[in-house]
């Protein structure tokens, strides 16, 4: 079953690099009370994601956060240290929290996870974003055929 | 089974990153007719790897080369951009190659695979270095889980 507007998020558990190391950051935490975009990428530092999608919402956060939106945030089936050096690497500062679901199982909760073994990149997520208020889904944009157009940046924006 | 000393490699397909993206590189390809020290870490950019493993072997390359091995290899249940970004974060130069086993499958067929789901980073590869004479493993140094010892460059290097 795939994530559909009105469904609540399924409940787990990122991590997230703090100054400690690897944090906890569960879906209670980041859902309750607050407007939330969450988009997702295939994987940390590969092209698209690098060059377009994550730049996309860095460039727009004060716009979507204008909106009414608390926290914009970036999801992969990347572990938490290679979802901060990502994050480092372009500059997201404060402005997109980088969120790891290593082991996938967030990303399986939601339906949206994609076999890129023959890519030599084992069990991913589709791209998509999600806007989410107050634990429930109210957009759903998933990425068909491997572009970036729907859960774009500008797209998400627009949709607010 | 667990790969052992005097084993020959099993067959298998990595990425390296190219000038024109990634490439697959066979391990028939890559360790014919030469000697190669690959070490294998449980992640790119985790802490150990980052702070001690990598560097030791970049920071012991000159020695390592000049007793006859001929390459020196780091490999990864990471995808070819992670393992990329991490070797240019690390300014691994061409001193060491970055070889990324992003399905785990390589891994899985030396017996070395490492399950560390629960610490959300999903099925990964135990920390090892290992010597390859043309395929054939002519040593091996498997940590114990959470060691650093007899896989860095430092331990290699005296069993040359």
């Amino acid at each position: 079953m795939t994530i559909k507007v009105g469904d609540k998020f399924p409940q787990g558990s990122f991590l997230t690099l703090g100054p400690d190391g690897p944090a906890p950051v569960t879906t209670d935490e980041l859902f309750k009370g607050k407007k939330v975009v969450l988009f997702a990428v295939p994987g940390a530092f590969t092209p698209t994601c690098s060059a377009k999608h994550l730049p996309g919402y860095v460039a727009n956060a004060d716009a979507i956060k204008a909106k009414g939106v608390d926290t914009i945030a970036c999801m992969a089936v990347n572990d938490a240290f290679v979802m901060g050096a990502w994050g480092k690497d372009q500059g997201v500062g404060d402005k997109v929290l980088m969120l790891g679901d290593g082991s996938g199982d967030i990303t399986k909760a939601l339906g949206l996870e994609l076999d890129a073994t023959k890519m030599g990149m084992g069990p991913r997520s589709q791209r998509f974003a999600l806007v989410v208020d107050d634990g429930t889904v109210t957009h759903v944009a998933v990425e068909e055929g491997g572009g970036l157009d729907v859960s774009a940046a500008e797209k998400v924006l627009a949709a607010l | 089974m667990t790969i052992k000393q005097g084993d020959k490699l099993p067959s298998g397909t990595l990425k390296i990153m190219g000038a024109d993206g990634p490439q697959n590189v066979t391990t028939e390809d890559f360790f014919a007719g030469r000697k190669v020290v690959l070490f294998a870490v449980p992640g790119a950019f985790t802490r150990t790897c980052s702070a001690k493993h990598l560097p030791g072997f970049v920071g012991h390359a000159g020695a390592i080369l000049a007793k006859g091995v001929d390459a020196i290899a780091c490999i990864s249940v990471n995808d070819v951009f992670v393992m990329d970004a991490w070797g240019k974060d690390q300014g691994v130069g061409d001193k060491v190659a970055m070889l990324a086993d992003g399905s785990a499958e390589f891994t899985r067929a030396l017996g070395l695979d490492a399950d560390f789901s629960e610490r959300g980073l999903g099925i990964r590869s135990q920390r090892y270095a290992m010597i390859v004479e043309d395929g054939t493993v002519t040593g091996l140094f498997v940590e114990a889980p959470g060691a650093y010892e007899v896989s860095a460059a430092e331990a290699v290097l005296a069993t040359l």
